[in-house]
């Protein structure tokens, strides 16, 4: 093994400038492949972690506007959810299937005060189940609990960001104060976090306590629930049409209106985001290895003609007894040196590069009006695809080397010989 | 039974007109001769010497080197066989220009898997009885013409072969030095009784030998026996 990496050696020593080439072409492509990848993985993090904030493993119904006239009434009427849709959903019909139904209401925009401090707030009645459901973490006290439906308590919850507004030094110490809303005041029990730069206006207060206080009909904005059963996208396309078209009887909708009632599946959403991840993922795949091509070609027609030039030294060789597979061997292990010595210098420089991607584009987040979101989350590339791509690098380099090899050793010797 | 024996060797190339390069070579070559093959340009002479070193093949006919048949031999065959049976010397010297003299003189060890340590030794040795132990480590294109040969030379006994082949040995060489190249040529003859067959065009040249075949039209003409080296009239060499 000493004595051909010696022979390598010296034979790439003796040409630089092809060395250089064939080296920079190689770089080239192992370097884009690992910088597209890394940014691919960058941008795949910040789209499923803006997501993760509202998607949710659920189904929410809604009331909404119908488009078709129907068993006598005239487009465009507005529908408005109840409590018979309620019962309905946690009726027999849909027993086993449906779990966890929630409700909530519609909000109402408040100025909340504490002493000479206020803030904006979206006031909206929501349930205990809420937490899990909208994926909060809680930053101190609690959410809303039973005890506070039950009772019709006038508590709240609010955002770190509302919260550090009414309290700019201890923002914790809200907790059990009574805060002015409008007439009414209420006492905060809990404060939830919002990453650095969003900042949300939402302020739940028990949903028993909204409908008394501020809306007593039986009117429901919205029906959330989980489902068990459809798993794939078919499966919840056949749950969603059973159901809606269900609830659209309830209505008089025309079953083939489209906007009577508005459904929103979070699973369907999860699964055609992970589909889209996985495209994603797939399509940086194809364009890095379509690049790394490139430098497999631009080092197989080096070698070519490399053969070409050294096909007099060849000749020598031969006469002294070089066997047809020792030129073999001595091409295709120049080449696979070259490819894996420059691919692994472009895969750090690709590394260096996703660094750089994070400590620039990734820091600064782009402002989308309400909040800020970050285009790049954790641009980087596993150990994994690393060791992927060096064995790809091997791969492509023996690849790279097969054929001009094969042209080489296959000279005779007098043939070769007489090239110069 | 003789240490080169050619039967009968016809060749023809087929480039387009087939051209049919040797007619009938018969040839016995004995252990320890110093012979030289003379003929013009398109005689068959380097055709007859490609063959001999089994670099080309033969049509029809039998090559029997060391008593063994040279006959549709596999590539790797024949490379093992003039790896360790023959030393090639050519006119242009054929060294690798990018290794050293020593480098040169040991790569055909190197094909025979003879260890890092000892191929440097054995090249060292060749090289000192060459007289070139001072540019060892020199690289061709640092050195005379002489010197190149002699490395050449180096390089074509250090397997210890049946027999040297020298292809113009002295055609890219000053006459001086010509000279010089010859006579090493005859003192390995003599001293170590090593074969050698050498291919040459000059007169003054094969005049060196003992023995002076000469080559026309693709069959052997007359076979002078040359002891007294005088066979050639004009100045010892050119």
């Amino acid at each position: 093994m000493r004595e051909l990496f010696h022979e390598i050696g010296s034979s790439l020593r003796q040409n630089k400038l092809r060395t250089a080439l064939t080296g920079f072409a190689v770089s080239w492509g192992i370097f884009l492949l690992i910088a597209l990848l890394g940014a691919g993985n960058g941008l795949m993090n910040s789209f499923m972690g803006n997501m993760e904030q509202y998607v949710s493993q659920s189904i929410s119904v809604e009331g909404w506007r119908t488009s078709k006239p129907y068993a006598g009434y005239k487009e465009n009427r507005r529908i408005q959810l109840d409590n018979k849709d309620l019962e309905y959903t946690k009726g027999k019909d849909w027993e086993g299937r449906i779990h966890n139904v929630i409700t909530a209401t519609t909000g109402k925009s408040v100025t909340l005060t504490l002493g000479g401090n206020s803030v904006g707030a979206w006031m909206e009645g929501k349930m205990p189940e809420h937490l899990e459901q909208e994926k909060l973490q809680m930053a101190a006290g609690r959410y809303i609990n039973q005890g506070d439906m039950d009772a019709c308590r006038k508590v709240m919850v609010m955002s770190l960001a509302q919260a550090k507004e009414l309290s700019p030094q201890k923002p914790e110490a809200l907790i059990g104060q009574w805060v002015g809303a409008g007439e009414i005041a209420f006492r905060v029990v809990g404060i939830y976090h919002t990453d650095e730069q969003s900042f949300r206006r939402s302020s739940p207060i028990p949903y028993s306590t909204y409908k008394r206080i501020f809306d007593p009909s039986d009117k429901i904005e919205s029906i959330t629930f989980t489902v068990e059963g459809p798993r794939t996208l078919q499966e919840h396309q056949t749950f969603q049409e059973e159901y809606g078209g269900a609830i659209k009887r309830l209505h008089s909708i025309a079953p083939d209106d489209q906007r009577g009632i508005w459904i929103r599946n979070g699973y369907t959403e999860n699964l055609q985001m992970s589909n889209a991840s996985r495209i994603l993922t797939i399509a940086m795949w194809i364009l890095g290895l379509l690049t790394l091509v490139s430098g497999i070609v631009g080092v197989s027609n080096i070698m070519l003609i490399t053969v070409k030039e050294r096909t007099h030294e060849f000749g020598i060789r031969k006469a002294i007894g070089a066997k047809p597979g020792d030129i073999l061997k001595l091409i295709i292990a120049e080449s696979v040196s070259i490819t894996a010595l420059f691919g692994y210098v472009g895969m750090l420089l690709g590394m260096v590069a996703c660094e750089i991607l994070d400590k620039t584009v990734a820091r600064k987040g782009v402002n989308i009006g309400f909040e800020e979101i970050k285009m790049l989350v954790n641009p980087s590339v596993g150990v994994d695809v690393a060791i992927e791509a060096t064995l790809l690098l091997v791969l492509a380099g023996t690849l790279a080397g097969i054929i001009p090899a094969w042209k080489a050793a296959r000279v005779k010797p007098i043939e070769a010989l007489r090239a110069e | 039974m003789a240490l080169i024996e050619l039967n009968d060797i016809n060749k023809t190339y087929n480039n387009g007109q087939p051209l049919h390069v040797l007619k009938g070579i018969n040839l016995q070559i004995e252990r320890g001769e110093f012979v030289s093959i003379m003929g013009a340009s398109g005689s068959g002479k380097s055709t007859l010497l490609n063959i001999l070193g089994i670099l080309d093949n033969y049509d029809t006919g039998t090559y029997h080197l060391d008593g063994k048949l040279i006959k549709d031999l596999s590539e790797k065959q024949a490379a093992d066989y003039r790896n360790r049976m023959i030393g090639f010397i050519f006119q242009s010297f054929n060294l690798i220009g990018f290794k050293t003299a020593v480098e040169n003189v040991e790569l055909p060890l190197y094909y025979q898997g003879v260890p890092r340590k000892k191929r440097q030794q054995l090249a060292m040795e060749y090289l000192e009885k060459m007289g070139l132990t001072p540019w060892a480590n020199h690289f061709p294109n640092e050195m005379s013409g002489g010197q190149k040969q002699r490395v050449a030379i180096a390089r074509a006994l250090i397997t210890q072969p049946r027999i040297i082949l020298a292809d113009e040995p002295t055609g890219a060489l000053d006459s001086k030095t010509s000279v010089e190249v010859m006579q090493l040529l005859k003192q390995l003859n003599k001293e170590d009784n090593i074969t050698i067959i050498v291919v040459t065009h000059e007169g003054g040249v094969a005049n060196e030998t003992d023995k002076i075949i000469h080559i026309k039209d693709g069959i052997i003409g007359k076979i002078e026996e040359n002891f007294s080296h005088a066979a050639w009239q004009g100045s010892a060499m050119k």
